[in-house]
This record gives structure tokens, C-alpha cells and sequence, in this order.
């Protein structure tokens, strides 16, 4: 197995030591944007424009000749603000519309030879990109507002990708007119506090059975800047360190602490195993496929997924680790607590069943639990805590259309984000129907019949997963797992999609906006006919987040 | 859809015509012996009940998914079933892990998921966890209970020892045997393996330990490769404890000697193991040819059965049973047929279904247990399951701490047809 890509998670791990700043600058104060520069492509007729926003962000907009009238507002996540060795920090516009790197795609040219009109901001503020939501939403207002001042607009789409989640869903809440079409596209629903909360509990599990002197969470916001930032990569290397190591020998060595547990000779996957289980990471990853096995190293299903996750890992960590920096810039240092955590919960039945080889069986799990039950626990700091909590204020009321696609084993933002923002508005829908259905009981007079009926609540959101091939593992002559071989063709890593995955959620937004509604299931049953991999049932929930709050 | 919801008309999987039913099951792999044949007996029948007209005019369609017992797989089976396949409901799954893996999404998807060829009491005794789901075996921990109570009394002398395979099956029985006042002793008188390895372990270390302390008794809770391997092993150790006793979804012997003929065990040999070996059961053995129910289901099987190996036996017996049991449930439920109807109908009236069980089903509104109650035996020399001192004695209790107690259910007689008569 290769060794992690530690400079990869380095560069990630770079936008943590900016994000505080941004996020606490009030907005400035407005002022004029400039008008774009306009260039006309004399082969197709695009119209191409590029502007500044009133706080100097970057634009783009891209008009074809053949425009019908639909505008796709795109938002791509964050990016580190630091450069480091490999990674210059992008300046300027630096995606137009949805991209997957692994796939090579890019859905520029279609969605221009479809007619769709295609901006894009750079969403920076303060050498940010993206990572003060509150400041990239007035960003994406002030960017559809100017459009459609200068362009004939009839539909709006404003979608996005990972912490776009962050933006969109309070954008739509803060401006309803502001779209007719909201996408979301493996994001965040719409905080990152349930999936940090996780990634804590993975840091703390690995400080309890690894390395006691990890810190984990509790090392986030005690700096701000880059000597935060510097706190958190120097615990970070500790972690990279054992994931290397595993690497190379599949944490075949036993557990050394705590001493009480040493003796048990409990081999290191199996904690991985059972952390990356309690933190809800993907059982399968690039390369693994979660039951796949090799006559010899790798035995049994249980062993596949623990590799899966410690191949995941390495990205889950880089959401804990910047996302749980950048957070604590804003909330404060603390807001990590787990005294009142029961990590025998957080072990599925399902889970504890369908792993139990990799688990070590049933006396090792127990050792497990019971050390975790007895040993100290992380104290938080309440008002960074309550900060915490106040970070997600979303309602989930929006009544536009939301269309939102994950891969069902993305590494970074957990698939259960799509199912929490899908469980959430449904519910949030439902309550709407019983107090319309009360309501039209009780009505007597027609004219609030009439109105009532033409007023009932719908279900307008649909939700779609990319989801893996049965079975894609390949292996060595020695039986190990090849990593070297193409990951997956779909259903993992982050905002990797195939063309045709990105270009139906594309149709489906045009649809949505033009109609007021999301396709019903038939159609969406049919579009998943034609593109492969791609699931739309509609109670299809690959996973849930560990935490619901 | 939280849970069973009043659908309308329309839920997927049955028309005017046909009912899918969908079941998962280890057709492949090392734990596929035996029970690979539930389901083409399950499927004789259902075509048996289609050459009689069907279930209020629609035939019964079963599709079924080889999860080679991989949990992993199972999640995958489940997805084809419910999205490519559109069943109705989950029939007869077969494994406890397995079945644990995808239990929760195809509740909260409210589909009737009935007569699940698992004894795991926490599939079952719970309802509002588990609100569609129905058992399709007597609990693990109502078998043990039974079983516990008739060693600790017949062998009260006698050193009693357990081998179980460490997940939910194993757990449970050794939960009812406890409960049974048996007590173990971990690493003594208890030898567990990690459920899955017994293949490659062998059990040696497993079975050595109970050599060596002394076990005279030894109960197994595990499938049956597991047993095959365990009294290889033993064997080979040569060792011989006074009594085995095995829980019954391992200790059918064609499965037994089927795979003991794999590794190079004579049909003779083996069945001189297994002899003696006392065991439980809800239906008759398979091998009781004056049974009325064993009589009509073999007739069944002889002319319905398309499957690889048809041999009689236990797995096929309780394919016909539960297929049998559900086709009263589809009757039951009429010609207004949803998921939700089905499911509030096993609820309401499930308990009143007969089948060859010498014991009532337990479905209720406060449990989806399914047999409460068995009778034991001991193999003879042909490998015939007979009733323990001459005399079929059915025991009943709960997967609680109710006590255990002789059943006096009278188990209705088969109709010529073969077909159940409900209403």
C-alpha cells in the first residue's frame, strides 16, 4: 500500500489557519461593482464577461448565442488560502460549473451547447475562498442581482459543491426569490458541526488506543492564524505517522495502550476498524470495496473495509483537522466534548455484526468499550460549545426545488449530510401537510377552500446518489490490495462524479426551475435507466450521520 | 416512509397477477451448505400453489439474491431486490449478520420483510423497531431455554460446555442457556470463534480447550459448517464428550455429511459422529415419513423442485413451511393486497396460521416471534432426529424470562391439497 499522501493533506489542511479570520470580518461595506469586461468567441458566439464584486471577488459569466433563459449560479467549496509546496492558492474565478478532476470532466461545453447561461465567483474575501459562508451568500446575491440586471434571465439555478451546502441552503432561506432551483452537490447539509463532532470522536478514539499524546480536537482554536495552524499540523503529523505505518504493515501490530489493554494483543485494525465504524467513515473506499477478498492478506469482507478506511481516512482526517481549526477560529477553543458520549452507541448493530472478524471478535470489542467507557474524558468549554451549536440555523423550509447528488462513499463530506438535509426537509414538509390538511378540514367557506387547494404543500426535493460497482478490489500476486489500480469508476472520493451523473443533475435543475418542481419519480426512475451508477430512489440512505442535532 | 404507513394501492411488487416476494441467501460460500436448497423449496411450493390458481388469482414470484453470507453483499442484494426487482416483500432471508445489515433500511422502507430464516430474538421482540419484520424460526434463546433446561436436569452431573460462534446467534443461545441455569465459564467451560472462521481456524484451539477441561456436554451454537468442522476437529483430537447437543439451524444432517464428505469423510463415518447428537426442532424431522405435513411437502418437492439438489431434508422442509406459512399470510391478507395490509395482518392474525410447526406461532402486536416452542431428539444410527425417550414432548416459553413449560397446542391437519385454508 502506498504511503498517505501526506503533502496532499498538508495543503488541505492549509485553509484551517485562514478560515477564522474570515468568518468573524463583518461584511464590508458596499460598494460599486465594477462592470465586466465582455469578449464575444467569435467561432461560438459565447459571450464571456469578467467583473468584480463590490468587495472585490471575482466573476465570470459565460452566455451562449443560444441562451433560453436558464442561469446556473455556481459555487464551488473552499480551497486553502496557503500556499504551500505542489498547491498555489487559485486567484481569480477558478471553476465555472461543476468539474470532476478524477473523471476529467468538465460541463462547461455542454451546459453551454444546452443554452444554459454559466457564472461562477470566486466566493474570497480577506484571501478566503469560501470559507465565510455568511459573506458568500450576500457574494452570490449580489452576483445573481447584477446578472440579472445586464441578462434577460427566466430560471435562476444556484448550485454548488461541499461547503456550498453552507452557502446555498441559507441563501435560499435568506432570499427565496434569489432561485427557482436550488443544487447541491456532495455538501454539507449545512453545517459541518455533526461530521466534526465525529471526527473528534475518531481523534480522541485514536489518542485513547495509538498515541496518547495526540490531542485531536482539543488542540483547535488554543492559537489562532498560522500558529494555530501550526498546533494543529504538528498533532496531525502524529496521526499521519500511524496511518503511514499502517500502511505499510495493516496495523497487524497489537494495541500498546492503554497498558491495561496492551495485554489483550487486540491488533491495531481493529481499533481503526472500530473507530472509523463509531465516526461513521466509508467501509468503502477507492480501491476497497467492502467485501472482495484475497486468499491471503486479506481474508474476509471485515479486512477489506478496514483498509477502505484507513484509505479514507487520510481525507476524513483533513475534515476534522481544517474544518475543526477553522471552527474553533469562530467558536472558540472547547467545543469538543464527549463526557456524556456513549461510544458503545455509536457502534451499529449492523456494524458490530457484519465486522465482527475484523473487530477481533466479541471479548476484543468489549476490551475496546470498556477502556474507551473508562478512560478520561475531553471536557468541552460551554459558550465555544453553544457557539457550535448555533453555527447551523438552517429550516429547511425552502418550498423551491432542491436537487441534491452524493457519492454514496465520499471520504470527506459523509454521504449522511444528504440524508440528514433530505430527513430534515421532509420533515419539515410533512409538518407543513398535516397543518394544510387541518386546516382544509376546518375550512367552510370556498374561497379559502379554493385557496387551500391550490396551495398544498409539495415535496420538492430529490435526492440522488452515485453509488459503486458490486465489487471493484483488484489484487496483487501477493494478495494484497492493488492501489495502484483506477479507484472506482463511481460512488467515491469527494465531488468526483462521471459525465453523465454531472450533466443529469444538471438537466434535472433546468427541469426543476423551469417547472416550479422537481421530476416526478417516474422520470427520475427513467434518467437512472440511462446513466450508470447513478441511483435516484428516493428512500435510498447509504448512511447516517453519527449525530443528528 | 417511517416505519408501516397506510400505503394506497399501488405498492410495488404486486399486480393483478403476480406477488414478487424477494429472499437473500447464501447460494455460494462456505456457509452455503444446507441452507442454498431453502429457497428452491420455498419457490416448489409457490409453484405448486400457482398450478392451483394462485393467491387470490396471482402467482407467486420469487426472486432470490446470493449474498454468499457477506454482509457487504447483502446490502447490495437488497438494493436489486427493492430497486431492479420491485418485491413486495422480503421472504424466508436466510442469516442473522446478513439479515442485521439491511433490516433497518427495508423497515423504515415498509416492506414487509416475513419468516426471516434467522432465531436472533432482536429481529422480532421489539416490534416497533422493527415493525415489518417477522420471524420465519423459533428464537435462538427460546430453543436454548428449552434446551438448557432438559441438560441441566438429565445431565445435572455432568460437566456442561459451550462452542459458539461470537455475533447475534450465539450471543442469543447462550443467553436462553443461561437462563436455563447453565453456567460457563469463559475460556473453560465456554470456547467461542469468531463467527466466519471456523474454516480457516479449524476449531482446534476451540475444541482442545474444552478437551482439556473436562466438558462432557458440549452444546453448539453455530451454523452448520461450523458443527461439520467442530466434530471433525474433535475427532481429531480425539475426543469424546458424553453428549453433543446441537442447536438446530446446525444440525441437519444431509448438510452434516454433505460437508464432512467434502473433506474426505465417508458417508458411514460421518454419520456415526453425528449419531447420539441431541438437537431441537419445530417441525418434524425430516426423516418422520409418517408425518402428514413431511408426506404432502415431499410429494411437493418431488415434483416442483428445480434445484441443484433436491435431497429431502431439514432445509428443505422448512423452505415448504415457511412458503406455505406465508402463502396463508397473502390468502389472509385478500385481494386488496398491500404492504401494509400484510403487515398488520401477521400481526392480527398471524398466531391463528397453522403449519407442520408442532408449536403456534407467537406473532402479536407486542412480538414478531415466530415458533414458540420445540421438541427434542437425538440422532439414531440413520441419522433420523427422534423424539427423546420415544415420545414427541413439545416445550414452549418466551425469549424472556418466562418459564418452560409442556405446550398442549394440537397442530391442525394438512388439507388434502396441500394448500392452506385460511378465513
Amino acid at each position: 500500500m502506498r504511503n498517505v499522501n501526506l503533502k496532499k493533506l498538508i495543503a488541505t489542511l492549509g485553509a484551517s489557519a485562514l478560515i477564522s479570520t474570515g468568518l468573524v470580518v463583518a461584511v464590508a461595506a458596499p460598494a460599486q461593482a465594477a462592470d465586466p469586461v465582455c469578449v464575444t468567441d467569435a467561432k461560438t458566439g459565447t459571450i464571456t464577461c469578467d467583473g468584480t464584486l463590490s468587495n472585490g471577488a471575482a466573476y465570470r459569466t459565460m452566455v451562449p448565442s443560444n441562451f433560453d433563459g436558464t442561469f446556473f449560479f455556481w459555487q464551488h467549496g473552499v480551497r486553502p488560502s496557503f500556499p504551500y509546496p505542489g498547491y498555489t492558492p487559485p486567484k481569480g474565478v477558478e471553476q465555472m460549473s461543476p468539474t470532476s478532476v478524477n473523471h476529467k470532466v468538465s460541463t462547461i461545453k455542454p451546459m453551454l451547447q444546452l443554452g444554459y447561461g454559466i457564472a461562477a465567483y470566486d466566493c474570497s474575501s480577506n484571501g478566503l475562498r469560501g470559507w465565510n459562508t455568511t459573506e458568500c451568500v450576500e457574494m452570490l446575491n449580489e452576483l445573481v442581482t447584477i446578472t440579472k440586471k445586464r441578462i434577460s434571465i427566466k430560471k435562476t439555478v444556484v448550485y454548488g459543491s461541499s461547503m456550498a451546502g453552507g452557502i446555498l441552503t441559507p441563501y435560499i432561506e435568506k432570499y427565496p426569490n434569489g432561485a427557482d432551483a436550488v443544487g447541491i452537490l456532495a455538501g454539507v447539509s449545512p453545517s459541518i458541526a455533526n461530521t466534526l463532532k465525529s471526527g473528534c470522536d475518531f481523534l480522541y478514539i485514536f489518542s485513547v488506543f495509538f498515541d496518547p499524546t495526540i490531542k485531536g480536537c482539543t488542540v483547535m482554536g488554543t492559537a489562532k492564524g498560522l500558529s494555530g495552524h501550526m498546533a494543529v499540523l504538528g498533532d496531525f503529523a502524529k496521526v499521519g505517522a500511524l496511518l503511514s505505518q499502517w500502511s505499510v504493515d495493516y496495523g497487524s501490530l497489537p494495541i500498546a495502550y492503554p497498558a491495561t489493554l496492551a495485554p489483550a494483543g487486540i491488533p491495531q485494525r481493529s481499533a481503526l476498524l472500530l473507530a472509523g465504524l463509531m465516526a461513521g467513515i466509508p467501509t468503502k473506499s477507492g480501491h476497497m470495496d467492502g467485501v472482495s477478498v484475497s486468499a491471503t492478506l486479506i481474508p474476509e469482507g471485515s479486512i477489506n473495509s478496514t483498509v477502505a478506511i484507513l484509505e479514507n481516512a487520510q481525507d476524513f482526517l483533513g475534515t476534522a483537522y481544517f474544518g475543526g481549526q477553522g471552527v474553533a477560529e469562530v467558536v472558540g477553543a472547547g467545543f469538543y466534548d464527549n463526557t456524556k458520549t456513549n461510544f458503545s452507541a455509536l457502534l451499529a448493530d449492523e456494524d458490530l455484526g457484519r465486522f465482527t472478524v475484523g473487530l477481533s471478535g466479541d471479548e476484543a470489542v468489549n476490551a475496546m468499550l470498556a477502556t474507551l467507557a473508562a478512560y478520561p474524558r475531553v471536557e468541552g468549554v460551554p459558550a465555544a460549545m453553544t457557539k457550535l451549536a448555533a453555527l447551523d440555523k438552517s429550516k429547511f423550509d425552502t418550498s423551491k426545488p432542491v436537487v441534491l447528488l452524493s457519492n454514496e462513499a465520499d471520504r470527506l463530506v459523509l454521504s449522511g449530510n444528504q440524508v440528514y438535509y433530505v430527513n430534515k426537509a421532509k420533515a419539515v414538509y410533512e409538518a407543513k401537510l398535516a397543518a394544510w390538511e387541518k386546516r382544509l378540514a376546518a375550512a367552510t367557506d370556498q374561497p379559502e377552500i379554493t385557496f387551500l387547494l391550490k396551495n398544498k404543500p409539495v415535496w420538492n426535493t430529490v435526492s440522488m446518489y452515485a453509488i459503486t460497482p458490486d465489487t471493484y478490489t483488484k489484487f496483487t500476486a501477493t494478495g494484497a490490495p492493488d492501489l495502484t489500480a483506477p479507484v472506482a469508476i463511481s460512488g467515491v472520493g469527494h465531488e468526483s462524479f462521471t459525465k453523465e451523473q454531472l450533466m443529469t443533475w444538471v438537466r434535472v435543475l433546468a427541469i426543476s426551475a423551469k417547472t416550479g418542481k422537481v421530476p416526478s419519480q417516474t422520470v427520475m426512475t427513467s434518467y437512472a435507466s440511462k446513466v450508470p451508477n447513478l441511483n435516484t430512489d428516493p428512500d435510498y440512505q447509504p448512511s447516517e450521520l453519527k449525530y443528528q442535532d | 416512509m417511517n416505519g408501516v404507513s397506510a400505503t394506497a394501492a399501488g405498492d410495488p411488487g404486486v399486480s393483478s397477477t403476480e406477488i414478487v416476494l424477494g429472499m437473500q441467501l447464501p447460494q455460494t460460500g462456505g456457509a452455503s451448505p444446507g441452507y442454498n436448497k431453502i429457497d428452491d423449496a420455498a419457490r416448489a411450493y409457490f409453484d405448486y400453489v400457482n398450478s392451483k390458481g394462485g393467491v387470490n388469482g396471482r402467482s407467486i414470484k420469487l426472486v432470490t439474491k446470493d449474498d454468499e453470507y457477506k454482509a457487504g453483499k447483502t446490502i447490495t442484494t437488497a438494493r436489486e431486490l427493492i430497486n431492479n426487482d420491485k418485491v413486495f416483500a422480503f421472504f424466508g432471508s436466510v442469516g442473522t449478520q446478513t439479515h442485521l445489515s439491511v433490516v433497518k433500511d427495508i423497515n423504515r422502507r415498509g416492506i414487509p420483510d416475513i419468516l426471516v430464516n434467522s432465531g436472533y430474538s432482536g429481529f422480532y421482540t421489539d416490534p416497533k423497531k422493527y415493525p415489518t419484520t417477522f420471524g420465519g424460526l423459533g428464537t435462538y434463546t427460546v430453543e436454548a431455554k428449552i434446551l438448557g433446561k432438559y441438560l441441566k436436569e438429565k445431565y445435572a452431573d455432568k460437566k456442561i460446555g459451550i462452542l459458539y460462534q461470537s455475533d447475534d446467534f450465539g450471543r442469543n443461545a447462550l443467553a436462553g442457556l443461561t437462563a436455563a441455569g447453565l453456567k460457563f465459564e469463559a475460556k473453560k467451560t465456554a470456547a467461542s470463534f469468531v463467527s466466519g472462521t471456523h474454516g480457516s481456524i479449524g476449531l482446534g484451539t476451540q475444541i482442545g480447550q474444552l478437551k482439556a477441561n473436562g466438558v462432557d456436554i458440549v452444546i453448539i451454537a453455530a451454523v452448520s459448517s461450523a458443527t461439520a468442522v467442530a466434530y471433525a476437529t474433535a475427532a481429531a483430537l480425539a475426543y469424546k464428550p458424553t453428549k453433543w447437543a446441537v442447536m438446530s439451524v446446525g444440525a441437519d444432517s444431509t448438510t452434516f455429511q454433505t460437508i464432512l464428505g467434502a473433506r474426505g469423510t465417508a458417508p458411514a463415518a460421518s454419520a456415526a459422529l453425528l449419531a447420539g447428537t441431541i438437537s431441537a426442532s419445530h417441525i418434524p424431522a425430516a426423516g418422520d415419513a409418517d408425518d402428514e405435513f413431511v408426506k404432502a411437502f415431499k410429494k411437493i418437492n418431488d415434483d416442483f423442485n428445480k434445484g441443484a439438489d433436491k435431497r429431502w431434508d431439514f432445509n428443505v422442509l422448512q423452505g415448504m413451511n415457511i412458503a406455505y406459512i406465508a402463502t396463508s399470510a397473502l390468502m389472509g391478507t385478500g385481494k386488496d393486497l398491500t404492504r401494509a395490509k400484510l403487515v398488520s395482518y401477521m400481526e392480527k392474525n398471524g398466531a391463528k396460521l397453522s403449519s407442520a410447526a408442532f408449536a403456534p406461532l407467537g406473532y402479536s402486536a407486542t412480538t414478531h416471534e415466530a415458533f414458540t416452542g420445540f421438541w427434542l431428539g437425538e440422532y439414531d444410527a440413520s441419522l433420523l432426529l427422534k423424539p427423546l425417550d420415544g415420545k414427541r414432548v413439545v416445550y414452549t416459553t418466551d425469549s424472556a424470562g418466562g418459564p418452560v413449560t409442556v405446550s398442549n397446542y394440537q397442530r391442525p391437519a394438512i388439507a388434502a391439497d396441500a394448500l392452506p385454508k385460511v378465513g
